[in-house]
């Protein structure tokens, strides 16, 4: 693929650990990418119905536990140095322990007031205005969140978005 | 391995703000025991913001003639997002300023 010598970082041979990080990121831009678009499309109620809303709030919750699994070692870096100074890195901790639990509560309270996924499964629950009630606030808190937690990382996804178009600057295609 | 002990350790936190919620609704009342009347936790402030979670449309698939919804949602988002990417770039920019500064003077 690359003819010539390496001329940048970009251009450095493949090695398998440099493929494994590579496959990594691929995961984690998909994986970021099909969480925000499934979001963006479950909070649209009216665009999706109730039943592919609740499918796909059970879903995100899959997701989630793994988006999250993927990056724990990041959450226990940044956790260890809260108590050193730099602002930025605490601030998106604390954007991302408000969104892990109020994503987490929204999940939770959406299962609690399901109308038809649980029951097409035979799972009946009793729902109840305060479950309702915390859905509406924790899926509103969420939206708030979410585009925060992804836009502090804008320039990691406008990099990964460049590599996977295959555009780097001063080089035409 | 390492996957799965960190999965363990997510799913532990994710149980205990299970948890806390399901103190919360027993402390404040909100799920129907038949002891008390319940309590719902305000959502006034995100009146504007939640329209979009009420006027649910029964039935399966998606409703592609009402795209009004999806659309607001993608607004909302974006702005927010703007806000910050702007944010970030003004404050990215005077750390450089100021970084070139400083080297200046040296």
């Amino acid at each position: 693929m690359n003819a010539g010598p390496p001329t940048s970082l970009a251009d450095r041979p493949v090695t398998p650990s440099r493929r494994r990080v590579l496959a990594r990121t691929r995961l984690d831009f998909w994986l970021d990418a099909l969480m925000l678009v499934a979001y963006t499309l479950a909070y649209s109620l009216g665009f999706t119905g109730i039943a592919t809303h609740e499918w796909l709030g059970i879903g995100l919750g899959v997701v989630l536990l793994i988006h999250i699994t993927l990056h724990w070692d990041w959450v226990i870096r940044i956790t260890r140095k809260l108590l050193l100074p730099g602002g930025r890195e605490r601030f998106i901790w604390l954007v991302n322990l408000l969104l892990l639990g109020s994503m987490t509560l929204c999940i939770a309270s959406g299962i609690l007031i399901s109308e038809v996924a649980l029951p097409q499964l035979g799972i009946y629950l009793p729902g109840s205005p305060f479950w309702r009630e915390v859905h509406n606030v924790t899926a509103t808190l969420t939206l708030i969140l979410v585009p925060i937690h992804a836009a502090l990382r804008w320039r990691w996804i406008a990099g990964m978005a460049r590599r996977f178009a295959g555009w780097r600057p001063g080089r035409s295609r | 391995m390492k996957f799965l002990r960190h999965l363990a350790a997510v799913v532990f936190v994710v149980a205990v703000i299970v948890t806390l919620g399901m103190l919360w609704a027993h402390v404040s009342g909100g799920v129907d025991t038949g002891l008390g009347p319940m309590r719902v936790p305000s959502g006034k402030a995100f009146g504007p913001i939640r329209a979009n979670l009420i006027g649910a449309r029964p039935g399966d698939g998606f409703h592609l003639d009402d795209t009004r919804n999806l659309i607001r949602t993608c607004e909302i988002e974006a702005v927010l997002a703007a806000v910050v990417i702007t944010v970030s770039a003004i404050r990215r920019r005077e750390r450089r300023l100021r970084r070139a500064a400083a080297e200046r003077y040296m």
